[in-house]
């Protein structure tokens, strides 16, 4: 599915780290590794350089793991240059890093991350880099929705992740209470629970098995944000794969929004996944 | 791969930073990345939130229109009293959301307490050169630099040690010092030596280390993430408090609408109705039953506190009386936490502590006293207690000895040994304690008869029998062994002014600790608290499993077990390796055996264990006294912290605090929780049963067209007044002996069930009524009324007429009190006089009501006028017979239906 993967490189350290989740699902998807730097106008050469010796060991790596790899450095704005060159390589999927003040700004002002999520032709993967101490991940933790879609698409990067390091996989889907107006919130156990497991996910865990990749699954009821960072906190979770927001802005003010949630609170690196065919 | 299974180079590599450190503009690009290194609360409504959405929900809402229609009324059509009418609703409304909020506030003080185990400042080195930094500022890649009396600011990965030792308590419960290195490692991170944790400390050495996690994502921001966030849900109480809301409120709605319409149809004009149908719902809503359960729940909380457990959330007094499994600890809680020897294995015999030869057991003795950092000063021996009874016994049995100690490798939980190495006649001598698994296969020999005899299979099975044994004792048993070290060895000839450490033998695999000599066991006896075994008793007698959880070894865990009758057959026995390589399911399958213990455990498991019951529908509590167990006491339904030996984070955490870090408090604790329970339900039998003599006043009013018998404000009179103090002293009924040998409450089993209502509805109230009725018409007849005749509401006999219906009710609901002390007993058999607040709060209740009557402010307020006393005499007789036919009741329940549930 991913024969070319692109992923962009600048001055900061979780750009690099972000790299490196590309280099090796590239190694496992037996891809071609694009390096992107896209410099912006006015940028000092301290951050030229930095992101230069980022990509320069990266590359190294990437030669020692014995992957095609190609750099590509350009001036401009880094949100068009990087839609050119994805349609100009025909990329399948572009990884950049999200950071750690894009989560307040992201809606209200607009990142390069969130442009390249919505404007890429591409699969998209926004990494948020926060514990660079968990150099491959072992436990991959991965909340769903009750109805996912691209689940082909989304499984596959899971799976080939969860081969690129070796990991176990944990679904997870966050669930409403269920309650009635005179009884309350009804007690359900996890048996009871897991009879009520949605569809796509069941669809899901048929993947997990195809590939061959070990995997658990878990329905838990509460707010989506908050009882996916619990687990992921409580259970030393050491990446988390989930899907990009779909709420609008106002939806989000009004109702939350699990995605950002997670952002914020993370205790391990996140990937957000957006499958190459939500944009068109 | 993580990064403590790296070497040094690779640590440099993958965090991107280098023995210079970082650049300062680096750490800038990277505070900008990673944020500051804090920790911070997990986003929460907050308080003010908290107490708005007490006035959304429900009945809140229902009443909220109904005051609003009254103010609408009053401003159509003033001077009908809408006015008083909303604004009593409205009161209502904040008396309910205050009450409520009361008995779900509780101040967040656990983030507070973790943050003071956090530094301000710290080295680091940056550009090449050492400075003090804010410890918030420090960034990933950073290269910090520590020594003693140091307090960790992130997690770092250690790349220089010198002799270092911290203590990691706040992350694993165990005080400890360990040991720690620079060297590659394959296991846990959590568990890896080449680690120094945020929020520990440094007690000696030095070393240097690269962040890798700052601020919420280091191990001590896990344990602040999850205290703040993950909440026990709803209270049994809360949860019902809201149905019983619901059913009154969806109950006061349906009669207001369909009396609104019977009064149309029959002719009534639309506020005739309206006065009416606000007068069905608040008539219908217990106005006081919020305000007395939340004191029931302090006086509650009081009577615990003289029971040694201090209540932190007030609702946690009746979750107390629901719970279904305690989780808790041992060592402290069941046992006294007092060590003393009491047996020894030597020269192949187990023998009695007392019976030891100071010249046979010398070598033991003489390890278990050196190799030891306990203190006798003053008379007194200072330090661990285990560590103090070694000393304790060696000392009887050898006397003071004098010996220097050059080093020592402290114990730590992966190693479980300990060794100094001292300077015994001039020679050094490696002296060792520790854990038998560990330290056996360092022997080469064993110490028979003063004899070194090599170490085979035979001998290695017989001590391995010995310590069985000594465990399945109950014993917390250890292994001693020493190495003298001959001037030829590796590591050469050392004088006595040589007092230098070598720190190439302090190390965690230091080579001292090979080729030993085994020189015995010791057996250690924490006895059990004398109280315990009984309230494990009354625990099983009461239905509740008790799951002990322990970081002693198994057999040793059984027979404290057994010793307190906590176990009686074969409990399944889970230790802590078992448990970490089992799935849910699997341990979700092991928590439903009869008989469970947990062995060789540590504290950061528990949450698991809480978590995986609390979804099975258990009603959980949990003890802890460390800083990890803080997210396990959040979770848990009851979070009890050691009020001696707990940690602020802990007792911040928890629900309730044993000031006496004692398991039979805990057990006093529930009892009186299920009391209050209990009463909860007497209270409401009580309270509702004043309901119906308060709707039906309104239903004779436009059913009888007679004018209305009982105004709102006297409605609110009954409900705000006169009721609450009787109620609140059935709020302190006593528990009886019957309450601990029922199992604890079906979580299904509803507060306001089918009983309780048609008791108080069908059976106690219509005597009520009648009551009011009879003292109304009475007073309106003597006063020469003709049926159909209007009165002003200002009308003198008119107003003494609903004095005599507000005062029937009064009267009957003083024997009232009375029938509802009990649901099946006989007033006489559980003691008329037994709970003497009942006289108070009867007194109250009748000088509230002379106040109301005689009082001209009393008559102002409530549209009231004085009564003769004739008017009271006449309605006693109501309250008698309501006496009565509850004891014929109570008397037909118990003798036809004795073996149905307790409960009404």
């Amino acid at each position: 599915m991913y024969r070319k993967i692109l992923t962009a490189v600048n001055e900061h350290l979780n750009s690099e780290v972000t790299a490196r989740y590309a280099l090796n699902l590239a190694r496992v998807c037996e891809a071609k590794l694009y390096l992107c730097f896209i410099a912006e106008k006015g940028q000092p050469f301290t951050s030229l350089d930095r992101a230069e010796e980022a990509i320069k060991r990266i590359f190294i790596e990437a030669e020692q793991m014995d992957i095609e790899v190609e750099t590509i450095t350009e001036t401009g704005d880094p949100a068009r240059k990087i839609g050119e060159i994805v349609r100009h390589e025909g990329i399948d999927i572009a990884f950049a890093a999200t950071r750690r003040e894009d989560v307040e700004r992201r809606f209200y002002a607009g990142t390069v991350a969130r442009r390249l999520s919505l404007n890429l032709p591409c699969s998209i993967a926004l990494v948020r880099v926060v514990h660079i101490g968990r150099i491959h991940p072992r436990e991959i933790l991965v909340p769903l929705k009750a109805r996912v879609n691209h689940v082909e698409e989304r499984a596959y990067f899971t799976a080939k992740i969860a081969q690129a390091f070796g990991s176990e996989v944990f679904l997870f889907h966050a669930t409403k209470p269920i309650s009635k107006f005179f009884h309350g919130e009804l007690h359900l156990t996890p048996l009871e629970w897991e009879k009520k497991l949605p569809e796509d996910i069941s669809h899901y865990m048929e993947h997990m098995r195809r590939y061959k990749i070990i995997h658990d699954g878990r329905l838990v009821p509460g707010m989506a944000g908050k009882t996916i960072a619990i687990e992921a906190f409580s259970k030393r979770h050491d990446l988390i794969i989930m899907g990009a927001s779909q709420r609008s802005l106002l939806s989000s003010i009004l109702k939350g929004n699990p995605v950002e949630e997670v952002l914020k609170d993370t205790p391990c690196d996140l990937i957000i996944l957006r499958p190459r065919h939500e944009n068109t | 791969m993580k990064i403590h299974n790296l070497p040094k180079e690779e640590v440099f590599r993958s965090l991107v930073t280098s023995e210079n450190g970082l650049t300062e503009e680096e750490a800038k690009r990277r505070l900008s990345e990673f944020g500051f290194n804090e920790i911070k609360e997990a986003k929460k409504k907050s308080l003010t939130i908290r107490f708005f959405e007490q006035f959304t929900h429900f009945l809140a809402i229902l009443l909220w229109i109904g005051a609003g229609l009254a103010f609408l009324s009053e401003y159509l059509r003033p001077g009908e009293g809408m006015l008083t009418l909303g604004l009593a609703i409205v009161s209502v409304i904040f008396i309910n959301a205050v009450f409520t909020f009361i008995q779900e506030y509780r101040a967040e003080k656990a983030l507070e307490a973790l943050k003071k185990l956090l530094p301000f400042y710290v080295k680091v080195v940056r550009d090449g050169k050492e400075k003090e930094t804010h410890a918030r500022e420090v960034v990933p890649g950073d290269l910090i630099l520590i020594s003693e009396g140091d307090k960790i600011p992130a997690d770092a990965r250690l790349i220089d040690t010198s002799i270092l030792k911290v203590n990691n308590a706040p992350l694993t419960g165990e005080s400890e010092p360990m040991m720690r290195d620079h060297e590659p490692f394959d296991g846990e991170l959590i568990e890896s030596p080449n680690m120094a944790f945020a929020g520990t400390t440094v007690l000696s050495g030095s070393g240097k280390a690269v962040v890798f996690a700052t601020g919420m994502r280091t191990e001590f921001g896990r344990i602040a993430h999850l205290t703040s966030a993950v909440e026990a849900g709803l209270s049994p109480l809360q949860k019902e408090i809201i149905k019983v809301t619901r059913i009154v409120a969806f109950l006061a709605t349906i009669m207001g609408i369909a009396f609104f319409i019977i009064g149309h149809i029959i002719g009534r004009t639309f506020w005739e109705n309206f006065i009416f149908a606000a007068g069905i719902i608040i008539a219908n809503v217990p106005e006081g039953l919020l305000p007395t359960v939340t004191l029931s729940l302090a006086m509650g909380s009081q009577r615990m506190a003289k029971r040694k457990a201090l209540i932190k959330t007030l609702t946690a007094v009746e979750t107390l009386g629901s719970v279904t499994v305690i989780c808790t600890d041992k060592t402290g809680t069941l046992t006294q936490n007092r060590m003393t020897v009491r047996s020894v294995w030597l020269d192949e015999r187990i023998m009695d502590i007392d019976d030891v030869m100071a010249e046979e057991a010398e070598k033991l003795m003489r390890i278990a006293y050196l190799c030891n950092n306990a203190k006798f000063i003053e008379g007194e021996y200072r330090g661990d207690p285990t560590e103090a009874a070694l000393l304790k016994a060696a000392r009887e049995i050898t006397g003071d000895i004098k010996i220097e100690r050059l080093s020592e490798i402290p114990f730590d939980s992966e190693r479980k040994r300990m060794t100094t190495l001292n300077l015994i006649n001039g020679e050094r001598v490696a002296l060792t304690k520790g854990a038998m698994e560990g330290l056996l296969p360092l022997c080469s020999h064993m110490l028979i008869n003063g004899e070194k005899v090599p170490v085979d299979d035979l001998l290695r099975e017989r001590a391995m029998d010995a310590y069985h044994s000594l465990m399945d004792m109950g014993l917390r048993v250890l292994s001693f062994a020493y190495r003298e070290i001959e001037e030829s060895s590796e590591f050469g000839v050392r004088s006595s002014e040589s007092k230098n450490e070598d720190s190439s033998l302090v190390t965690r695999h230091s080579s001292l600790e090979t080729d030993m000599v085994f020189a015995g066991l010791i057996g250690l006896e924490d006895p059990p608290r004398p109280e315990v075994p009984e309230a494990i008793r009354k625990c099983h007698e009461a239905g509740i499993k008790v799951i002990m959880i322990t970081g002693d070894g198994s057999r040793t865990a059984l027979a404290i077990a057994r010793e307190i009758g906590l176990v009686k057959g074969n409990p399944a026995v889970i230790e802590g390796h078992e448990f970490v390589r089992m799935s849910d399911g699997e341990l979700r399958e092991r928590l439903f055996e009869k008989e469970i213990i947990f062995a060789r455990m540590t504290p950061k498991y528990k949450m698991r264990v809480v978590s995986i019951l609390k979804e099975e529908g258990e009603r959980v509590a949990v003890t802890g006294d460390g800083v990890n167990d803080a997210p396990a006491l959040k979770k848990a339904d009851i979070g009890i912290a050691m009020g001696i030996t707990g940690t602020d984070v802990a007792k911040e955490a928890s629900d309730m605090v044993l000031l006496d870090d004692n398991f039979a408090t805990i057990v006093n604790a529930i009892e009186e929780g299920r009391a209050v329970y209990e009463n909860i339900r007497k209270f409401i039998s009580y309270i509702f049963s004043s309901n119906i003599p308060e709707i039906v006043p309104y239903l004779s009013y436009v059913l009888l067209k007679i004018p209305l018998p009982l105004t709102i404000m006297q409605i609110l009179a009954v409900d705000l007044g006169t009721d609450m103090l009787p109620a609140l002293a059935l709020g302190a009924e006593k528990p009886t002996k019957e309450l601990m040998k029922q199992p604890p409450r079906n979580p299904k089993e509803r507060l306001l069930n089918f009983k309780l209502l048609s008791r108080a509805y069908l059976f106690l109230g219509p005597i009520e009524a009648a009551a009011g009725l009879f003292g109304f018409f009475y007073v309106l007849k003597s006063g020469g009324w003709q049926w159909g005749e209007v009165l002003a509401a200002n009308n003198l006999l008119y107003m003494q007429a609903t004095t005599a219906c507000l005062t029937a009710i009064i009267v009957t609901q003083v024997a009232n009190v009375f029938a509802c002390r009990s649901f099946r007993e006989s007033v006489f058999s559980i003691g008329l006089f037994s709970n003497r607040l009942i006289f108070f709060g009867i007194a109250a209740e009748l000088l509230l009501q002379f106040f109301i009557v005689y009082h001209p402010w009393g008559n102002k307020i409530f549209s009231t006028s004085p009564i003769p006393i004739s008017v009271w005499l006449i309605l006693i007789p109501f309250a008698v017979i309501l006496f009565v036919a509850e004891e014929i009741r109570k008397f037909t329940v118990t003798t036809y239906f004795q073996k149905q549930s307790p409960y009404p």
